[in-house]
């Protein structure tokens, strides 16, 4: 048995068969759940930006024209959900991956800052640079798409994705430079005794 | 090959998309370039982030809301398979007859007419004309919108809903034939679309205020979630009266009644 391609769920949803959105809940709750987690660091607002896509399915479903990928059409809405809702709350303070309660497989230690590095410096690339990064890694979107969701050229894209990905290894390897100089100085300040003659109080 | 050459190709070869030679052409690079090995480096490493799952309760506020708007459907399945209906057979060939194609039709003509003058004339008193014709047009916009708000079928309608937004400045007339609409169109649809055309302008305290008057009246969980939203993002003095009054309606949808509830502690 073959799946049902999201294309023809979604317009036996438009025409008036609200329970097949089930399925498409089904197959787009987590990526759409990653893509804002990951985007904002929020993981009770993702949650509730998710069911706001799912709503505006329900209300915009005429919208949908058949031949139109079901995928890029929902990651447009979700592009828009996400807008209308910080231009409604302005957020107020900058992103904070610890607001993010991952659950990180602990293999090993090192593999476990991995993550956190890679996430810290995930989160330090501006917003258009970290979305575009998460639609092509992540949400399996083609350039052609990104390009159609963005409303540039696909050439744009790729150059903006090449931009992306160099500040994401800057950033990354900028910190993992800075975690190895703690270490270091940490170990260097457990070894050695405080200078001479003065003591804390 | 330069970094620059690579560059452009990166991406597709990221995605495994080159031809034979490109690839091993990014590849030699590769060999010779930390930064651009670097890049891939961490482009493959972005798998080692995990993907996250939602809480539970996820799943359960989506039935809740697929109930809702289940529910606000059933209520009104006559409108429902009439604006099917209509909607299969409507076609461009119907719109070009009716009468509202017509000024449809009088209003692009003079649309062509106001352009032409613009090029024609530079003279003060055609300057005036031109003026003089479009404000004409822009009553016929207006008047084609109130015309598209009375038609009989829904998709008419909705079409209405959605010429009103084209204006920045919504003129008494249409003010009026929205709020109508919003309140007493027999679709949920054409209902819903409509209070997005009003929320545009919710800046216009008459808009606030006609939309928050016919709160009480609506019935579909879909429009009362929509009220509910614009009562936050407004955040008018007595938004917290309405929502509590709101919560305390009989038989009011639990995920209504829920929202309600969050906006409220997103208010206080």
């Amino acid at each position: 048995m073959t799946l049902a391609p999201d294309e023809d769920l979604m317009l036996q949803v438009r025409d008036g068969a609200g329970e097949m959105l089930g399925v498409l809940f089904d197959r787009y709750q987590i990526p759409l759940f990653n893509f804002y987690s990951k985007l904002t660091g929020d993981r009770a607002l993702s949650e509730d930006l998710v069911q706001e896509v799912f709503l505006r399915i329900l209300k915009y479903r005429h919208s949908y024209r058949p031949g139109t990928s079901f995928r890029a059409w929902v990651y447009q809405i979700a592009r828009n959900a996400r807008i209308d809702h910080f231009r409604k709350f302005p957020p107020q303070s900058t992103l904070n991956p610890e607001m993010l309660s991952a659950v990180v497989p602990t293999d090993s230690a090192q593999a476990h800052e991995e993550v956190e590095l890679l996430q810290r410096a995930l989160q330090q690339l501006p917003e258009e640079k970290r979305e575009i990064l998460l639609l092509c890694r992540f949400q399996e979107l083609k350039y052609e798409e990104i390009a159609s969701l963005l409303g540039c050229e696909l050439n744009t894209v790729k150059t903006r994705i090449h931009r992306a990905l160099q500040e994401l290894r800057k950033a990354f390897h900028q910190l993992a430079g800075d975690t190895v100089l703690e270490k270091a100085e940490a170990a260097a300040a457990e070894n050695s005794p405080p200078p001479g003659g003065r003591h804390e109080v | 090959m330069k970094c620059e050459q690579i560059a452009e190709l990166l991406p597709d070869y990221l995605q495994g998309c080159l031809g034979p030679d490109q690839q091993n052409s990014v590849e030699a690079h590769l060999q010779q370039c930390a930064d651009c090995s670097g890049e891939v480096a961490v482009w493959k490493k972005l798998s080692i982030l995990p993907a996250e799952q939602p809480s539970p309760a996820s799943r359960a506020r989506f039935e809740g809301m697929l109930q809702a708007f289940q529910a606000g459907r059933s209520s009104q399945p006559a409108t429902a398979s009439r604006w099917r209906q209509s909607a299969s057979v409507w076609n461009v060939f119907q719109w070009l007859r009716s009468p509202l194609a017509a000024i449809a039709w009088s209003a692009a003509l003079l649309a062509i007419g106001v352009y032409v003058g613009l090029h024609m004339s530079g003279s003060k008193s055609h300057l005036r004309d031109l003026a003089a014709m479009q404000s004409e047009l822009t009553t016929i916009k207006q008047l084609m919108v109130v015309s598209m708000l009375q038609q009989q079928s829904a998709s008419s309608r909705l079409e209405g809903v959605s010429w009103s937004t084209r204006d920045p400045q919504l003129n008494p007339q249409v003010l009026s034939a929205l709020l109508h609409t919003r309140r007493y169109d027999p679709s949920v649809d054409v209902r819903l679309a409509a209070l997005d055309a009003l929320s545009r302008h919710g800046r216009q305290p008459q808009v606030q205020k006609g939309i928050l008057d016919s709160f009480p009246e609506q019935q579909s969980p879909l429009v009362q979630m929509a009220l509910i939203d614009l009562l936050l993002e407004w955040r008018e003095p007595d938004a917290d009266q309405r929502l509590q009054a709101l919560q305390q309606t009989p038989n009011l949808n639990p995920i209504v009644r829920q929202r309600a509830e969050w906006a409220r502690s997103k208010l206080n």
